[in-house]
């Protein structure tokens, strides 16, 4: 089935029925779930974010500070903002702040004096004018210098080595971040074993076009799909990974929330019926492998980071089964002895939006070495007030790293200073590109699998699964 | 043999029944082995293309390889129509699998039939989907009712030692605690131990007081196919055992139509949804019952003092609709202070009704006006409760959700807005309330009970 595992000569199905064929048994999968930082118990919200972003430069500041030695010397000098003296050559350690121009603010649109007409949400909120401030736990100093606004975001926590000038600036010579953390030791399975990922398979949008697309994916996955060599390779994927977007963004529509009450009587939100077809697809999967589900952002759980799991109340059928895991976003476990850490996409897409990385292999490479997951959270976007702790600094390397709801498939085998191998995975929407990714356990290999289905049109369309 | 039935199958399927028959569609039809039904197609294809080199029959095929795109290979999985299939094949660096995947006599435009094809014959078998592919899974096993059961309480407990012990701060503050879940957990638990505990009280009592009335009321409300049915019977069997008490002092008629009564809202209580809600309710009502016996006790002792005073003050009454109606909600709201909002959410009428009878029953002789103050507690404490004589009973949820009642609701619950009503109402009222007065006590008090609407007039005349 896959390019690097040679299929079985089995029998060929171009022929009469046989003597009875063989069923394969699915590869056992020996899982630990390591999301636990992500769940969330009791909620308080009468905190502010404060006390988040000081915990951040407090648990990352060691890091950096290692980091900066490294890089510059021994020798070199930590100060603080508050110890900071003109002219001397020195490394501050503090969390950026991008002050951007066009940024949506609240305040400004409510703003009556101004009477602005509310911001048309852009593509891109990056401007030549953005301007990088550097925090730390007392003063606050402006950036300039050899340092790239437009590359950078706020919520990042990085070491900056320089000195001070007149005017109050601070001129950047160099700087550097976090770094990839030490990665456990690889106890990854000595056979090929797959873990299938996708993300963003959009039911309820309405439109019948990839749902065939999705029932061949489920069909090859469980094993009905293909012929024998391909259905044997089938049975090596220990695992499926549903990495959100379940639902489609047209199930958000809050129409009826405007129109009268006497229209909307009889309507049902459109997410009731796409949850009823998603637990009917999981009910599929579930018989056959091991489904681990995160919500995305269209998925109907809250919206704030650490998303947490669907409830299992929403899928009955699929739920009583054991195989059936519902899991937050972010997710980190580890699967037969590999570390899988990613999102649903959402911390990747806010960073595209607000600094000029275009793709998102490379937004996800830059998370990984700026130590965070997603630093832009709680600015831009949604994030709990976390009081204590910072779930999303990355402690240990993982060895997949991935990122749902991509434009386009992209994976790139990443190694660290230290030896650390980890493969950067960017998971299509499923819904748009009708591509998923197998990844090999054994050695951390990524291929993706594309189903194409026959339209109206011509052969051409044959190209869009890929 | 064997061979040619399956073939006779697919004949049949295609061109009789003009179907698309599709690998998958066939395996559950059938019920054999996916790979030996993509087989049996391929088989019958090539027999019919040579019997018959006419034949109409279109046939799609699945492929499968690794395509090298962009340098890099890529897996493909494809539903082709036979005409493209070699084109398909030939793009493909290796094929791996390539399989009939539908036959149909039509030549289809796009996939869509493909999908809804296979997407009603899964929907018919969901509960075995996985019976006839290729691939078992050992782990892939439902979880019985109890185990699930199981599994949940097993969650909520690992879930709190964790807690307890990773727990920096109080857990609102890392959002990581559920020992405030587990706390949660334990009121639901204190509730249902209360209704467990109730239920059994309930039964016991129930059983003890077997009465000629209660059976026929009994045996009405035990034929609700609810899975509560018997504890309903028990509640109904108290509550009734508790008005029948009451009704030993007021007389014959009142009985005979409060047997009328109980055996209406027999039909009503189930028809009412959600178990859940009626749980709590349920709980609340043996507490919310003793204390309407009690009460209902007192106020019979206290009838024949009150009796007398009643009459002149209900008369005087009778006049100001508004001030009877505000004081009736008043003492209503005064006499069941706990039990009134676990009453709003659980519509439970039998309970209800009776207990409100017994207290209805002493007030029935009284003047009508008297006795409308007592049929406004009635109103507003029972729920979907229909009688052509007492007309809907009022409380918050019903009058959320059922409009047609509304003109009767309104008039309980915004007393300004009705007030124009009720000077005129009044009058008409009280002719009428005073013939029923010759009749029956009971449908006096019984009309009376109506909250003054127009609907009400339509309903007389």
């Amino acid at each position: 089935m896959f390019s690097a595992v040679t299929p079985l000569p089995g029998r060929t199905l171009l022929g009469p029925p046989s003597a009875e064929p063989p069923t394969f048994a699915r590869t056992g999968s020996d899982f630990a779930d390591r999301s636990q930082p992500f769940r969330l118990g009791e909620r308080s919200f009468s905190r502010q974010y404060a006390h988040l972003y000081a915990t951040r430069l407090l648990c990352m500041r060691p890091r950096l500070e290692q980091q900066a030695r490294l890089r510059w010397g021994d020798g070199v000098l930590l100060r603080k903002l508050c110890q900071l003296q003109v002219g001397e050559r020195c490394c501050v350690v503090g969390t950026l702040f991008k002050a951007m121009r066009l940024q949506p603010s609240i305040l400004q649109e409510i703003n009556e004096e101004h009477n602005l007409v509310p911001q048309p949400s852009l593509a891109k909120y990056v401007d030549p004018s953005d301007e990088l401030v550097l925090e730390d736990e007392l003063q606050r100093i402006k950036l300039t210098g050899s340092i790239e606004a437009s590359r950078l975001v706020t919520g990042a926590v990085l070491a900056v080595y320089g000195h001070e000038q007149e005017d109050g600036k601070f001129l950047v010579e160099e700087h550097c971040f976090a770094h990839l953390p030490p990665q456990l030791p690889w106890q990854g399975p000595s056979t090929d074993r797959f873990v299938l990922l996708a993300s963003g398979l959009g039911l309820g949008s309405g439109s019948g076009e990839s749902l065939l697309g999705t029932q061949l994916l489920v069909d090859a996955v469980t094993g009905q799909l293909g012929a024998e060599g391909q259905q044997s390779c089938a049975a090596l994927i220990s695992r499926v990974l549903l990495a959100g977007n379940l639902l489609s963004q047209s199930t958000q529509s809050r129409d009826s929330l405007h129109k009268a009450k006497y229209l909307t009587k009889k309507t049902q939100a459109a997410s009731v019926e796409a949850v009823k077809m998603l637990d009917e697809i999981l009910l599929q999967l579930c018989s056959s492998v091991p489904v681990d589900v995160m919500p995305g952002e269209f998925d109907p759980t809250n919206y704030t980071l650490p998303q947490q799991p669907l409830h299992r109340c929403m899928l009955p059928l699929s739920s009583a089964y054991p195989t059936l895991q519902l899991v937050t976003n972010p997710y980190q476990a580890d699967m037969d002895g590999v570390r899988f850490l990613g999102t649903s996409g959402q911390n990747i897409s806010d960073i595209f939006k607000y600094s000029s990385m275009d793709d998102y292999l490379e937004i996800l490479e830059w998370t990984l070495l700026a130590g965070h997951i997603s630093p832009t959270a709680p600015d831009t976007l949604g994030c709990y007030p976390f009081y204590n702790s910072d779930p999303f600094i990355l402690t240990d390397c993982p060895h997949v790293y991935f990122c749902g709801n991509a434009p386009k498939f992209q994976s790139k085998l990443l190694t660290g200073e230290d030896g650390q191998r980890v493969l950067l995975v960017a998971v299509p929407a499923f819904s748009a590109t009708q591509t998923a990714c197998l990844v090999n356990l054994r050695d951390l290999s990524c291929q993706p699998i594309s189903f194409s289905v026959f339209g109206a049109e011509d052969d051409s369309d044959m190209e869009v699964g890929q | 043999m064997e061979d040619e039935l399956y073939l006779e199958n697919i004949d049949e399927f295609v061109t009789d029944q003009n179907r698309i028959v599709t690998y998958k569609w066939l395996s559950y039809t059938l019920g054999v082995h996916v790979n030996q039904a993509k087989q049996m197609l391929y088989d019958y294809v090539e027999r019919k293309r040579k019997e018959n080199s006419g034949a109409q029959l279109h046939v799609t095929y699945l492929v499968a390889g690794n395509l090298i795109q962009n340098g890099h290979t890529c897996h493909k999985v494809a539903v082709v129509r036979e005409d493209k299939l070699e084109a398909m094949k030939s793009k493909l660096a290796t094929v791996t699998s390539v399989h009939v995947y539908s036959i149909q006599k039509a030549l289809l435009k796009d996939s869509g039939p493909l999908y809804n094809t296979d997407y009603d014959i899964i929907k018919a078998n969901l509960h075995n989907c996985s019976k006839f592919s290729a691939i078992r899974c050992a782990d892939a096993v439902p979880r019985t009712p109890a185990e699930v059961a199981q599994a949940r309480t097993l969650a909520r407990s690992s879930s709190q030692t964790p807690s307890d012990t990773s727990a920096v701060s109080t857990p609102p503050l890392n959002g990581h605690g559920p020992t405030a879940a587990k706390q949660s957990s334990q009121p639901p638990k204190g509730i249902m131990g209360m209704f467990a505990a109730k239920a059994a009280s309930k039964a016991q009592d129930a059983n003890k007081e077997p009465k000629a009335k209660e059976a026929p009321s009994v045996s009405a409300a035990s034929s609700k196919p609810s899975a509560k049915g018997n504890i309903m019977n028990n509640f109904f069997g108290k509550a009734a055992m508790n008005k029948l008490k009451v009704n030993s002092v007021p007389g014959q008629p009142k009985e005979e139509k409060e047997a009328v009564k109980t055996s209406v809202p027999a039909t009503e209580p189930e028809s009412s949804p959600n178990s859940i809600v009626e749980k709590p309710g349920r709980k609340t009502e043996p507490a919310k019952i003793q204390q309407k016996d009690k009460k209902s006790k007192m106020k019979r002792m206290d009838k024949s003092d009150n009796e007398e005073e009643r009459e002149p003050e209900n008369q005087k009454k009778k006049r100001k609709r508004i001030k009877q109606l505000e004081s009736d909600s008043s003492d209503e709201e005064d006499v069941p202070a706990s039990p009134t909002l676990e009453e709003e959410k659980a519509p439970s009428p039998p309970p209800l009704v009776p207990a409100l009878k017994a207290e209805l029953e002493p007030a029935s002789t009284e003047a009508s006006a008297g006795g409308k103050k007592r049929k406004r507690k009635r109103v507003l404490k029972s729920k979907m409760f229909v009688d052509e004589e007492e007309g809907c009973m009022v409380t918050e949820k019903v009058y959320e959700s059922e409009s047609c009642t509304d003109s009767e609701d309104d008039f309980a619950k915004t007393k300004p807005p009705a007030v124009p009503k009720q000077p005129a109402l009044p009058v008409k009222k009280e002719p009428k309330e005073e013939r029923k007065n010759q009749k029956k006590g009971a449908a006096t008090a019984s009309r009376a009970n109506k909250q003054i609407s127009i609907m009400g007039f339509c309903q007389k005349k």
